[in-house]
């Protein structure tokens, strides 16, 4: 399961599974929805154990920024593997948020 | 005379259009990848088989399970050849690669991933087929 991590207006979210994919975005994207929901403004995204990430995965982490940055939050990315590391630099998803490798 | 380096490989499937299908394809994907690559990166070919089935699913048969996708994967040497047909209307390939995503957009980058990450991506006329070259090292 996700398991979420939350202190004051910061939470770590480590996802279920080992892919940010098609699938796995709509239970994802609703936890994290909540999260911010809740108040917090401070989101990190912990991809230790998450080997890919697809179109899908990146849209809802864009997604996530989106609403975050209306209300003042940040979004970070953090322990991405190397290829997804690439991945998302490719895609130049580093103009939106902090992405950092393991 | 034999080519000890060269591994020839297929493997073929049709799934209903479900994303649960997609998952679990993906249980035997990586198996077969694991004996089929040994040594080589998978993430890309992973990564181009996931967009071209999820597109398929989602786009070209609206996650209807009556409808069918069918999947070729054929590896000859280092070479992987792709191949993804859905049985949905198809969609117009030429005008939706002349509309990249925004950078604020939360959705639209599938086919700029194919483009990305794959040597070679070819639509047929309708939309519903997709062949990708992948050359793995």
């Amino acid at each position: 399961m996700t398991v979420v991590t939350r202190e004051d207006n910061k939470a770590i979210v480590r996802p279920e599974g080992d892919g940010i994919v098609a699938a796995s975005v709509p239970e994802l994207r609703s936890t994290m929805r909540g999260i911010v929901e809740a108040g917090v403004r401070d989101l990190v995204v912990d991809l230790t154990d998450i080997h890919i990430v697809d179109s899908s995965g990146i849209g809802l982490l864009i997604s996530a920024y989106n609403s975050l940055r209306k209300v003042g939050g940040k979004l970070a990315v953090i322990h991405a593997s190397a290829d997804v590391l690439e991945l998302f630099q490719t895609m130049r998803m580093h103009q939106h948020f902090s992405v950092s490798g393991n | 005379m034999a080519n000890p380096g060269r591994v020839d490989c297929e493997m073929r499937t049709a799934l209903p259009a479900t994303l649960q299908a997609v998952e679990e394809f993906f249980v035997e994907f990586q198996r077969r990848s694991r004996e089929m690559l040994d040594r080589v990166n998978c993430f890309a070919a992973e990564l181009l088989v996931r967009e071209a089935l999820t597109n398929a699913v989602v786009h070209g048969c609206r996650n209807d399970p009556r409808k069918r996708v069918r999947c070729s994967l054929r590896l000859t040497g280092r070479r992987l050849l792709i191949a993804v047909e859905d049985e949905g209307d198809g969609f117009d390939w030429r005008a939706a690669a002349g509309h990249p995503a925004e950078i604020w957009d939360c959705s639209g980058r599938g086919m700029e991933i194919l483009r990305i990450y794959a040597d070679h991506v070819r639509y047929n006329d309708r939309g519903n087929v997709v062949t990708m070259i992948k050359r793995l090292c």
